[in-house]
């Protein structure tokens, strides 16, 4: 487990801290899910941003 | 020929010169969803009544030589995603039981004042959040999937169970099953089509567009979903348009992308094999062929899922919390863990698409439309949950059928699926033509020169 993994009861917390307390039978599958969203969105930190806004508005 | 398998366009040709009544056609597909319907379960439901009585007006106003437009007597199915008013719009979830929508959604009050007939709506992956449609099967093969998470509107219309139906796309949800089903999907420009009344998975990234049996059908379609609407925050103020066609088929002078990374790495070589040979025929019509580089690659995956996951967790908040048993496991386990993504990480997949765009528009410059695959892979068996690439890559089918779709979703450019084959097993296999932002009348174009080319395609052999 790399050191930027949840376990599962850390994300039973971060899941009550978003106001969604979780069964404790879902701790793992869930942790596992997050790991893997993590670990596929991870890979947007290497770009440089430097002044790129957000894309909120879309112009044609 | 039976009604049933014309064409949109041939339909209302016949129906313009009174050849073809609307109670005809809409009485010939609803027996043929009869028929096929226990084999494929594209519908939700299907209103038979109601189909035969707006069949019977749209006869009536014909045959006073009052037609609303092209799509004047057509049947059609909606995705379930789509509200119409006074019906559930289940988005094919328990979650959905006791839903009514109270009005029309844009563009079923578009499609019902051109005069389009609903004869129901059709099955979504549950809440558009996948990419299979597990309650469909394919039209072409019953053990393979429909593709998703349009796959009810895609395969209705290859089974000749719809004249046309409308998909949703956030992440290739129209042009997949399209692709899979070998018919033609559109996801148009972000923010052409409305999707006022529509249920969202990601705000971002949603489109609404035609699923058809032929290019020209699409852009009849088209030109009566397109058209601003503020209720819409993301609609453009762009002009109505009529985005059918010339006959013409000769393409000298456009400048065709074909892409030498990403669009063809980890592609099933006779899927390959087809969509190379269809892009010569577009050069055999006087398109001279580019290759041409795709940008920021690497990040694709992770700007797609990093808008995606926290906008459909932030959809299903209140619901996540009351029913969440009703979900099925697939769904509830991503809207669950999409509760736990950093803002952070949200705002880098937003900055990250202003770079994709900005790279996008560059490449556009380049040329004026870009050829690949729509769908690395024809339709898997449905307990076929991974892929497994020649090179011993492993890749969930999900990930592997979104792969080259997701691009125009997180650019907003337009994108068609159009069909140019069957592989040996006799599925589908999808090419896929992007262009510039607003640039549907070029696909349309080269779309249709490209089905010229070839024989007309019959129904799927649903038996």
């Amino acid at each position: 487990m790399s050191a930027d993994e949840l376990t599962p009861s850390e994300a039973a917390r971060w899941a009550v801290r978003a106001g969604l307390p979780l069964p404790a039978d879902r701790h793992d599958a869930v942790a596992a899910t997050a790991n893997h969203i993590h670990s596929v969105v991870a890979v947007l930190r290497e770009l440089d941003f430097g002044d790129t806004p957000p894309a909120f508005a879309y112009r044609a | 020929m039976q009604p049933f398998e014309l064409s949109l366009t041939a339909a209302a040709d016949a129906i313009r010169a009174r050849q073809l009544s609307p109670v005809e056609l809409v009485d010939s597909v609803l027996d043929r969803t009869e028929k096929v319907e226990p084999h494929l379960q594209a519908y939700v439901s299907v209103t038979a009544e109601r189909a035969r009585r707006e069949a019977r007006e749209a006869a009536d106003a014909a045959a006073a030589g009052r037609l609303r437009s092209p799509l004047h007597g057509i049947p059609m199915g909606l995705k379930d995603l789509i509200d119409v008013a006074g019906a559930p719009t289940s988005a094919s979830s328990r979650v959905r039981a006791d839903h009514r929508a109270e009005a029309d959604s844009t563009v079923a009050a578009r499609l019902s004042a051109a005069g389009a007939v609903l004869l129901g709506k059709t099955h979504t992956h549950e809440f558009a959040y996948g990419l299979t449609t597990p309650q469909t099967n394919n039209a072409w093969n019953r053990d393979r999937i429909a593709g998703g998470s349009s796959g009810g509107s895609a395969v209705a219309v290859a089974a000749g169970a719809a004249t046309f139906g409308l998909g949703t796309d956030t992440g290739g949800s129209t042009r997949v099953p399209a692709a899979l089903n070998g018919v033609v999907g559109l996801k148009p420009t972000y923010g052409l089509v409305p999707r006022t009344g529509v249920t969202s998975l990601s705000w971002s990234l949603d489109h609404v567009g035609p699923i058809t049996r032929t290019v020209e059908d699409a852009a009849l379609v088209l030109s009566v979903l397109a058209g601003h609407d503020p209720r819409d925050p993301a609609s453009l103020v762009a002009p109505r348009a009529d985005y059918r066609p010339g006959a013409g088929a000769d393409l000298a002078g456009l400048r065709v992308g074909v892409p030498r990374n990403y669009y063809f790495d980890h592609v099933d070589a006779e899927v390959e094999a087809a969509v190379r040979h269809a892009i010569d025929q577009l050069q055999a019509l006087g398109a001279q062929l580019v290759e041409v580089e795709i940008p920021m690659t690497r990040y694709i995956q992770a700007t797609q899922w990093g808008l995606m996951v926290p906008e459909a967790t932030a959809y299903h908040e209140q619901t996540l919390r009351t029913v969440p048993e009703l979900y099925q496991t697939d769904v509830r386990i991503l809207l669950e863990a999409g509760q736990l993504m950093p803002a952070g990480d949200y705002l880098h997949a937003q900055r990250s698409r202003t770079l994709m765009r900005q790279a996008w528009d560059r490449l556009l410059d380049e040329v004026d439309v870009i050829a690949a695959p729509t769908v690395p892979a024809t339709a898997v068996a449905a307990d076929e949950e991974v892929i497994t690439w020649p090179d011993g890559t492993v890749e969930s089918a999900s990930d592997a059928y979104v792969r080259l779709s997701a691009p125009a979703n997180i650019t907003g450019v337009p994108s068609l699926s159009v069909p140019v084959g069957l592989d040996a097993a006799g599925l589908p296999v999808g090419m896929q033509l992007l262009g510039r932002p607003l640039g549907e009348s070029v696909l349309l174009r080269v779309g249709h020169a490209y089905e010229q080319t070839q024989p007309a395609r019959e129904l799927a052999p649903v038996a």
